[in-house]
């Protein structure tokens, strides 16, 4: 069994050994993960046949050092991923995501939704990569990296990437860094929260959509608790 | 209560308020009226404790303490509060966790625990009474996708519950109906105690007809023009503001 992955739903075997990790989706299974980051990262291949469904969250809260190689085909039509990723990075943490997610047949749909808080000196890559194979009509993807950034020295290379050959598709992707809103911040402060309790409240609104995506309340709580751990030591 | 002496103040390198001058007591209100772009929010949020402006000379006490050192989270726990003209959205914090926050921390600094969770939602419930809220904001983004007057509302009903000593509306009646003014400006004028007191800033008197003031300042070009009673909101609303200038 490989360390770092939680199962919430479903019986499909997860197979590979230490650091890398594959998944194959018989048609019609679902299988929804999630995966807490350990420090150097995994290599994950994931194929999912006709039908079947994915939802994936990698959760890193504070890791040093990680690089994640995935690949997800999908392989049948219907098939469906969703792929979720919440990085805080710290000191001088660097967390790459180098992800191949290919459409090899119609009808199926992808989401990713990365979502970065970077402090300090702290790296991100998000190096993403939608195919859509010739005759993977009606693909639906879609892929968005956001980041809040912290300080003037933590740095995002952010690329998603599109290579369609197929036509009748709909795609989107999109890349955001920001800071935090400095009237929210004014706005908490001047009802007396004071400017570290409004800038977690911020930080926790920011990557409440990865959050609230977790089908899992227990598992949601998990996170929340590590997060304002982690969040209370800025 | 406040003394608000010789109070100048910039953005950037242009000067907005040049010399302001008001003392607020316990149990006052005053209006502060005048036109657009007078600098009236300028005051209120220099007194909040905004950033972007710069106070460049003068000085303002609340309650014998220099204001002006003080953060914003500072203020509102010493009983300043600033019912804002736009108040902002903020998407992802509900107003039942917002007020929770603000709460906490106003009853920590009077060394009290959190209210309990039935208590906290009890007291919720009154104070949204007041202003006639629905109880279904609660779950909503703080100001996310409310319309002008919930927004003010809203306003209205965060006062209620941190209780301050000093509330400064601005234009809290600017986009409420009717019925909404009549709302607030009672909830406002129920709220009131001998201790407290309210800067009310706005256009009209009809806000005025609930929160009846003591005195009314004319703010014009960054400078109190003219302080008087409160026939001079009559006044200004038959002639404008020409003529007070001098
Ligand atoms: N952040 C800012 N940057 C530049 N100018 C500003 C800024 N804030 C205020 N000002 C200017 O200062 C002046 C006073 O603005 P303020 O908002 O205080 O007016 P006001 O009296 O509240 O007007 P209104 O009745 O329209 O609300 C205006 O000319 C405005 O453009
Ligand atoms: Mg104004």
């Amino acid at each position: 069994m490989n360390s770092g992955i939680t199962i919430i739903n479903g019986r499909t075997q997860i197979t590979g050994s230490g650091d890398s990790v594959r998944i194959d989706l018989p048609a019609g299974e679902s299988l929804d993960l999630c995966l807490m980051q350990e420090p150097g990262g995994k290599d994950f291949e994931i194929n999912l046949s006709e039908g079947a469904e994915l939802g994936m969250t990698l959760i890193c809260i504070g890791c040093p050092e990680a690089v994640n190689r995935m690949r997800i085909n999908l392989n049948g039509p219907h098939s469906r991923v969703s792929l979720n990723g919440l990085y805080l990075l710290r000191g001088e943490a660097r967390l790459e995501n180098h992800i191949v997610l290919s459409h090899n047949c119609p009808e199926c749909r992808s989401s990713q939704l990365f979502k970065g808080i970077l402090e300090d000196k702290a790296t991100a890559v998000f190096d993403a990569l939608i195919k859509v194979v010739p005759g993977a009509q009606k693909t639906e993807a879609f892929q968005r990296n956001d980041n809040l950034l912290l300080s003037p020295q933590a740095r995002v290379h952010s690329e998603p990437q599109l290579e369609i050959y197929a036509d009748d598709v709909k795609c989107s992707h999109g890349a955001t860094n920001g800071v935090l809103n400095e009237d929210e911040l004014f706005y908490m402060r001047s009802r007396g929260i004071s400017l570290a309790q409004a800038r977690i409240l911020q930080q926790l609104s920011f990557v409440g959509e990865v959050i609230e995506a977790i089908p899992s309340e227990q598992i949601r709580q998990e996170i929340l608790s590590i997060l304002e751990q982690y969040l209370r030591r800025q | 209560m406040l003394s608000i002496r010789n109070l100048h103040a910039s953005v950037g390198d242009k000067e907005i308020l040049k010399g302001i001058n008001i003392d607020v007591h316990p149990g006052e209100v005053h209006a502060i009226m005048g036109p657009n772009g007078a600098g009236k929010s300028t005051l209120s949020a220099v007194l909040a404790g905004r950033e972007s402006y710069k106070v460049t000379e003068g000085e303002v006490l609340f309650e014998g303490r220099n204001l002006l050192e003080m953060s914003p989270e500072e203020r509102s726990w010493a009983g300043i509060f600033l019912g804002f003209q736009y108040p902002i959205e903020v998407p992802g914090v509900s107003n039942v966790n917002f007020m929770k926050a603000a709460l906490a921390e106003h009853r920590a600094h009077k060394g009290l625990e959190p209210l309990g969770s039935a208590a906290f939602l009890k007291l919720m419930r009154e104070k949204m009474a007041l202003v006639e809220m629905d109880a279904s904001f609660s779950s909503r983004g703080v100001n996310v996708g409310f319309s002008g007057g919930e927004k003010k509302r809203n306003e209205i009903f965060q006062m209620a519950m941190l209780e301050p000593k000093l509330a400064i509306l601005d234009e809290t009646d600017s986009g409420l109906d009717v019925d909404a003014l009549r709302i607030v400006g009672n909830g406002v004028t129920k709220l009131k105690n001998p201790g407290s007191a309210t800067i009310v800033i706005t256009h009209y008197q009809r806000l005025l007809d609930y929160i009846v003031p003591d005195v009314i300042h004319i703010l014009y070009k960054g400078r109190i023009v003219k302080t008087a009673g409160r026939e001079l909101a009559l006044e200004i609303e038959r002639n404008g503001y020409e003529g007070l200038a001098e």
